[in-house]
């Protein structure tokens, strides 16, 4: 208990409730990731697991209760500010949401464009991302060409090539085959290794169930139940 | 090497050509219909300004009026504010002016057994002499000399005519603010297309940490190229029609008697700027919607 205090915590959620009309997406949730944290989010469908993603980089607004993230109020954020907290994160999507009119190279330059980065900078890190991602080769192909797999390989290169403090991914293997799945997810494993906070949406169990990390399965917008081990979930 | 945002600005011309093409087509069509008309309004106008600079007051003199009390008279005309010159016309010129004038017909003045026209002072008016009340005035003035009999001035010419310059004046600012409001909103919505067609785009930049100024520096820098681009190829097409039908008008035609001239290189670097503005306008307008977090 001591040693859990005196983790460095990236993200808080206290008693945070999302409404949407009369419908509860989210029922009082707490929940606390550290710095070093690896984190599945799982649940069935309609739980509650990707606005609990959104809701942390401000994709939607809270109902009630607080989140922290790395020490900042997001209830204090302004509209401003929001695309500095955003940068905080490296976020992937089950649908990849590459922009079909810009090169692979030119998807995973946004990032570091939006940052401010020189170009010159911008060349090296890039191909240096996509080359750690196993895509350098495919950099001046436009997305729609790639198969499902590579999509997501540079979904998650955009991700990781600023090194983000989080990584949060909503279903990132849930369109791809065991292959293409398991490769993305030791990209993450890599990421995490060099000290991203990572929450990972999914209801795949065994995903899950083959590799280590915090759980915490969401029923009906509330934690069902909250873990460190996988087997927990059964 | 370009700055980032013209950079993005160019890749983003690439990437939608065709909604780019059909922006810079409206503005370029809204253009020439603008300049077009502008270009007939200063042609019209300056056609006009000649007609009104002629205008002449014709004093017809008393019959007892002589030699000496004529050029009393033709001096203190003279005199006179808004009178440039005055010219003594003889009633032996006017008739035989108008014998001239009536050419084939002469036959017409066989009756007459004396020159039935009087001595008149021909008063021409200054350039800059131009409002008609002033001229009503100039001729009451004369008409209230001594041995003017009457002051002849197309009086009732003067008075319908500046009403139809009034209305043509009224009109073509009318025209030019309702081209100008049309142009905005067609210039606008085209740019909200274009938008509309980029909200994925724009979505993801957000998501990703883009902020407003991000997205924004290079949409503005395409709406305003868009609207150099556009009002230079509408310029451009006016410009062209402008000489084809100058070839075209044969000698002999009504438009061949004026100095028809293109408008004015200080009018078309300000109908360039205008529509660079107005590009800058109508991407402010859409921008707006599109740019909530």
């Amino acid at each position: 208990m001591r040693e859990e205090k005196n983790k460095e915590m990236m993200i808080r959620l206290f008693r945070v409730s999302k409404h949407y009309g009369k419908k509860s997406a989210l029922i009082d949730l707490t929940v606390d990731v550290a710095a070093d944290d690896f984190v599945f989010v799982t649940g069935p469908s309609g739980a509650g697991k990707s606005t609990m993603i959104k809701l942390l980089y401000m994709g939607e607004a809270i109902s009630s209760g607080s989140i922290l993230v790395d020490g900042v109020n997001l209830a204090r954020v302004s509209r401003k500010q929001v695309p500095l907290l955003r940068r905080k994160f490296g976020i992937i999507f089950q649908d990849f949401k590459l922009i079909p009119t810009r090169t692979v190279f030119d998807n995973v330059a946004l990032v570091l464009e939006v940052a401010g980065v020189r170009s010159r900078e911008i060349q090296t890190r890039v191909m240096e991302v996509l080359d750690q991602v196993g895509i350098a080769d495919r950099s001046g192909e436009y997305p729609q060409i790639l198969s499902g797999g590579e999509q997501q390989r540079v979904a998650v290169a955009r991700a990781i090539i600023a090194n983000p403090k989080i990584i949060v991914a909503d279903e990132p293997t849930g369109s791809l085959d065991p292959d293409s799945a398991a490769r993305i997810f030791s990209l993450l494993q890599t990421a995490h290794a060099k000290g991203a906070a990572v929450i990972i949406a999914t209801h795949d169990r065994e995903l899950i169930a083959s590799h280590d990390g915090r759980v915490i399965r969401l029923e009906d917008g509330r934690i069902a139940k909250s873990s460190s081990e996988p087997d927990m979930l059964q | 090497m370009m700055p980032l945002p013209v950079q993005r600005a160019v890749r983003d011309y690439r990437n939608h050509k065709y909604l780019h093409g059909l922006c810079a087509l409206t503005i370029a069509l809204s253009v020439f219909i603008v300049s077009a008309f502008s270009l007939f309004y200063l042609n019209a106008t300056e056609v006009l300004d000649a007609w009104r600079k002629g205008i002449r007051i014709i004093a017809y003199l008393s019959a007892e009026t002589t030699d000496a009390d004529r050029k009393t008279l033709t001096a203190a005309t003279a005199q006179l504010e808004g009178v440039a010159h005055v010219a003594f016309v003889s009633r032996d010129a006017a008739f035989a002016e108008l014998r001239l004038k009536l050419g084939d017909q002469t036959s017409l003045l066989a009756g007459l057994s004396d020159n039935p026209l009087p001595d008149a002072l021909e008063i021409r008016l200054s350039d800059d002499y131009h409002n008609l009340e002033d001229i009503d005035k100039l001729a009451d003035r004369i008409r209230s000399l001594e041995y003017v009999d009457d002051v002849e001035y197309a009086q009732k010419w003067l008075h319908r005519f500046k009403g139809v310059y009034n209305l043509f004046q009224i009109t073509g600012f009318v025209l030019v603010a309702v081209f100008f409001m049309a142009t905005l909103m067609i210039t606008a919505n085209t740019i909200r297309l274009i938008m509309y067609a980029r909200r994925q785009e724009i979505e993801i930049m957000r998501i990703v940490g883009a902020d407003d100024v991000f997205i924004k520096y290079p949409l503005y820098i395409q709406s305003v190229v868009l609207g150099f681009v556009g009002a230079a190829a509408g310029l451009a097409c006016l410009f062209l029609a402008y000489i084809l039908t100058l070839a075209n008008v044969g000698s002999s035609s009504v438009v061949s008697m004026f100095d028809i001239r293109f408008i004015p290189p200080a009018l078309v670097l300000g109908i360039i700027v205008c529509s660079m503005i107005i590009g800058w306008l109508g991407c402010w307008f859409s921008i707006r919607k599109f740019l909530r977090f």
